[in-house]
């Protein structure tokens, strides 16, 4: 039995602590800390509602979009106010651009390197790249320049950056066994990091013409959207999502395909706790939650693939093992935040994170919680992905896989490039039923009536994983303000019963090969987006 | 060590296939922003190609959301500008790097010890609960970890500069707004109190504007030849007072005047309108489909100091303003509770524990403040051309709370 540390957890957003004990070349426990408290909550209280949108977005760098739209909903539902359809419209949009923007920066630029080794792809031989790339049906690079930009970076030491002075990857005996691609293949991945570096900021050019700004947008004000298109903004937009879509269509889902046949280990380890929330996300014309693109449920795998009905009362948060001084078991609408640090011990209290729990029940949320969601529920456009991609890798193991095999590391890495197709997909049409809705004469973008007091819940999902805002109004200031944001749910540490969170439970059963240079642990806590 | 940039300048051009003439474009655009004329291009070009090294660099985040680094990721003709980012060797940079843990945290006792670099600081420097609302780097049951503020002054102490980049490394940015829980302060603060004397750069907006950045880097790498003193010299700066209420410093910000030094709304496109009396009172409303003022709205462009209108966000795709919402003052300083509510106009603020109408404000801010406000703002009130529009606000409700209560929390 040994401790492994893993501290600071780079490549996420934030700041993360995951240590773990490993027996017999397998994580036996885990324990997972967020190292940092702010205290958003408190500075909301006592000022105007709306001013929450503007404020709560700065929780997350990489989500603003999806904590901001939270905000403005929980104000809504607090205030009554009912956006119209074109604010609608508009906000999935530049949801939708988010989501693409932060699934191919996840996968390139945050996670890819747990899986490809760029100082292994100088060893990669040009012609065979090609090769290998027509047969994965990938996009074509000018792999032969990025091999000499690459080897300029080692040569004046730049690529320190993704080697550590010591060698996180090593070379010749000192080699990670964890990286095991062909360095052709490293090569199309490491020419397609590069490219990605480009197409997620054109996807966040989008948010920018719609929102002002990214990271954290300007224009969806509580009451709907101050953003007034243009013709010519219409086509800018239109412009960029049909880049952004043929990138993912071209390189992320068939980059994703070709890498997974040699990681298939991954669908063994890592599943985690299977219980499966969604908030649902990317409003429809009802505005019903059930009925969202991508629809709200809650499914427990162990009682069969069906997804149960889930709401903002089902929410509770315990604080056994999180430095608060405030009771166990509150509803977030009741939520209070009163810090109080103690020292550090996986025994006693560990985390600054408080456990968010789902019907009494840890719950993981992300992109797997809601492909499987929308899976159950038979969306048409999930489901063929999703059993297209089961049938693919089925030929690639040798044997039938079934959707449960979807909860692993390798399902929820999967899942998150699965999820930016059909989101891709969805946008362009979202542009188009802008354009209709404009040129039927529809010119209402804002509603300014509103009540002055009243008690509301934002229950949205982000790219990483559901986000829920509740805000308490009395005479038109804020009384209350609780926020539980993706990462809590995932990273939560244990509960009052002492039941690990999710990353922890995926954590457990994970191997360790190289205890010194976990990159397993790496690959379960970067498979959750943290 | 010191690296040697093997390639010169041709070359990385000719592997990012970067055209000369792009790249003086982007010169050119770089000195600009800089506020020189755009034929200093070939200058800034020229000591591009004389440069014969590369920088050591440290980023750190302190109590931030990542809002800096993504933005960063956000710069203009990457291809270009990453060339001169490149003149950066970043030696640690959580959110890119692939070593974790231990791995990662040599990487920064090791170049504090050796000196010679650039620290980029991104987030609040976190003093609340004895340090503890971040620490980083322990071992098992967390023997050994550091507070974020130790790892700051230890990387601070020995760097040649510091860019405090982002609202929060300024003055502790939104996590400071009231009541502070978690007592998070600004770079320069901190490192006064600390008595360490690393010239600071001070550079608000939430996130950061990454273009600032590299004009930034472009003047101290290659204008100011990696000399921070001289850094200092040849970057026209504006220095802007501050009462820090968390460590008690009183500081002197420094922030590169090119980019500071005027009001968005000096430079705004809407200003016409604002003159002519033609303003936005309901978001999203056929006014806007016409671009007019947001001022009665709660524009904070006339308080505002920054190149917001000029260098624009996402690549010059849009920004604030453009989009059709208010600009909420996120370059100012203390910014959430001098602008806030931002739907209203003109609130008063607060500097440190006093509170001063606008109109006041100058000493503090900058005479050019005031007198932007008193012709644009009041002056026009008295002229009758603002009109109606929502309440200027008196004092802000939990302001005054807490007055009375005399710093008591809610
Ligand atoms: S008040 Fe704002 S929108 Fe109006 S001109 Fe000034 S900066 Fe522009
Ligand atoms: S326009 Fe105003 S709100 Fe927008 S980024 Fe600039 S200072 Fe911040």
């Amino acid at each position: 039995m040994a401790r492994v540390v893993v501290d600071p957890v780079t490549r996420i957003e934030g700041h993360l602590r995951v240590e773990v004990e490993v027996t017999n070349g397998k994580v036996s426990d885990a324990w997972v800390s967020g190292t940092l408290w702010r205290g958003m909550e408190k500075v909301l209280v006592n000022r105007a509602p709306e001013d929450a949108f503007w404020v709560s977005q700065r929780i997350c760098g990489v989500c603003p979009i999806s904590h901001s739209h939270a905000s403005a909903q929980s104000c809504e539902d607090a205030l009554g106010i009912k956006i119209p359809n074109n604010a609608r419209i508009i906000r999935n949009l530049i949801e939708a651009a988010q989501y693409l923007h932060s699934h191919i920066l996840w996968f390139y630029t945050l996670a890819a390197l747990d899986y490809v080794n760029p100082v292994n792809a100088l060893n990669a031989d040009i012609a065979d790249t090609y090769a290998l790339a027509q047969a994965a049906g990938t996009r074509i690079a000018d792999f032969g320049a990025v091999a000499a930009r690459l080897k300029a970076f080692v040569e004046n030491g730049q690529l320190s950056i993704f080697t550590g002075h010591e060698g996180w990857f090593g070379v010749g005996a000192e080699k990670h066994p964890g990286y095991v691609l062909p360095p052709e293949l490293d090569l199309i991945a490491t020419a397609h990091y590069l490219e990605a570096l480009e197409l997620q900021a054109v996807a966040a050019e989008i948010i920018g013409i719609m929102g002002g700004k990214f990271p954290h947008q300007m224009t969806s004000i509580p009451g709907g959207t101050a953003f007034v298109p243009t013709e010519q903004k219409l086509d800018d937009v239109l412009f960029r999502f049909t880049r952004v879509k043929e990138f993912i269509d071209t390189a992320l889902i068939p980059d994703t395909l070709a890498i997974a046949p040699y990681i298939l280990d991954a669908a063994s380890f890592g599943g985690g706790c299977g219980n499966f929330l969604s908030w649902g996300v990317f409003e429809a014309e009802d505005l019903d939650p059930y009925n969202r693109y991508l629809p709200r449920g809650f499914v427990e795998v162990s009682k069969g693939l069906t997804a149960q009905e889930v709401g903002p009362d089902d929410v509770t948060e315990d604080v056994d093992h999180s430095w608060y001084d405030v009771p166990s078991g509150l509803n977030p609408k009741d939520g209070q935040t009163v810090p109080k640090f103690e020292p550090y011990s996986t025994q006693g209290k560990y985390s600054w994170g408080k456990a968010a729990r789902c019907k009494g029940v840890p719950a993981e949320v992300g992109p797997l919680s809601r492909m499987l969601v929308a899976y159950v529920n038979g969306r048409p456009e999930v489901k063929s992905i999703i059993d297209d991609t089961l049938a693919k890798l089925s030929k690639a193991a040798g044997a039938q896989l079934q959707p449960t095999v979807l909860v692993s590391l390798l399902g929820r890495v999967a899942a998150r490039n699965l999820e930016a197709k059909v989101v891709a997909d969805w946008s362009i049409a979202w542009v188009l039923e802008l354009i209709e809705a404009l040129k039927g004469g529809d010119s209402s973008f804002f509603v300014t009536e509103r009540a002055d007091s009243g008690q509301g819940a934002g229950l949205w999902e982000a790219p990483r994983g559901s986000v829920g805002h509740w805000m308490t109004v009395e005479g038109g200031k804020i009384a209350n303000y609780q926020v539980v944001a993706p990462t809590t749910w995932d990273i939560a540490p244990r509960d009052s019963k002492g039941v690990p969170g999710p990353m922890e439970q995926a954590l457990i059963g994970t191997p360790v090969v190289d205890s010194e240079r976990p990159l397993e642990v790496m690959r379960v806590a970067h498979s959750f987006d943290p | 060590m010191a690296q040697e940039a093997h390639g010169a300048l041709h070359d990385l051009l000719a592997v990012r296939g970067v055209t000369r003439r792009d790249f003086l474009k982007y010169c050119g655009s770089v000195a600009a922003m800089l506020g020189l004329s755009e034929t200093m291009a070939p200058q800034i070009a020229a000591a591009l190609e004389g440069a014969p090294k590369l920088m050591p660099a440290l980023w750190l985040n302190g109590g931030s959301c990542t809002g800096c680094t993504e933005s960063i990721a956000q710069v203009d003709t990457p291809d270009v500008a990453t060339i001169v980012l490149d003149y950066l060797s970043f030696e640690y940079f959580e959110t890119i790097m692939a070593a974790a843990g231990s791995w990662a945290e040599k990487n920064i006792t090791k170049r504090a010890e050796e000196g010679g670099y650039i620290l980029v600081y991104e987030g609040s420097v976190m003093t609340g609960q004895d340090g503890n609302t971040l620490f980083v780097g322990g071992g098992p049951e967390n023997e050994g970890a550091k507070k974020g503020i130790e790892i700051l002054e230890e990387a601070a102490a020995n760097a040649a500069a510091v860019l405090a980049i982002g609202s929060c490394a300024v003055d502790g940015g939104w996590i400071a707004g009231y009541p502070n829980a978690s007592e998070a302060t600004g770079v320069a603060a901190w490192l006064q109190k600390k008595g360490i004397k690393t010239p600071v750069v001070s550079m608000p907006t939430c996130p950061v504007n990454p273009e600032w950045v590299v004009a930034m880097v472009v003047q101290l790498l290659l204008v100011a030849d990696r000399d921070p003193a001289k850094f200092l010299q040849v970057t026209p700066m504006v220095e802007v007072p501050y009462n820090d209420p968390v460590t008690g410093e009183k500081v002197t910000l420094l922030m590169p005047k090119a980019i500071y030094g005027q009001t968005i709304h000096d430079n705004c496109p809407r200003r016409g309108h604002f003159e002519n009396g033609e303003f936005v009172t309901e978001l999203g409303s056929k006014e806007e489909a016409m671009g007019y003022c947001l001022y009665k709205v709660g524009c904070k462009g006339p308080q505002t100091f920054t190149q917001c209108p000029v260098t624009r966000w996402n690549r010059r795709a849009s920004w604030c303003v453009e989009s059709g919402a208010p600009c909420i003052g996120c370059g100012g300083l203390n910014w959430v509770d001098n602008n806030s509510p931002f739907l209203k106009r003109m609130s008063d603020m607060r500097i440190g524990d006093t509170f001063v109408q606008p109109g006041t404000i100058g000493a503090a801010v900058g005479a050019v403040a005031a007198a932007g406000l008193v012709l644009h703002g009041i002056g026009m009130k008295a002229a009758g051309r603002i009109g109606d529009g929502p309440p200027m606000e008196e004092m802000k409700a939990y302001d005054r709370k807490r007055l009375a209560k005399k710093g008591g929390d809610k």
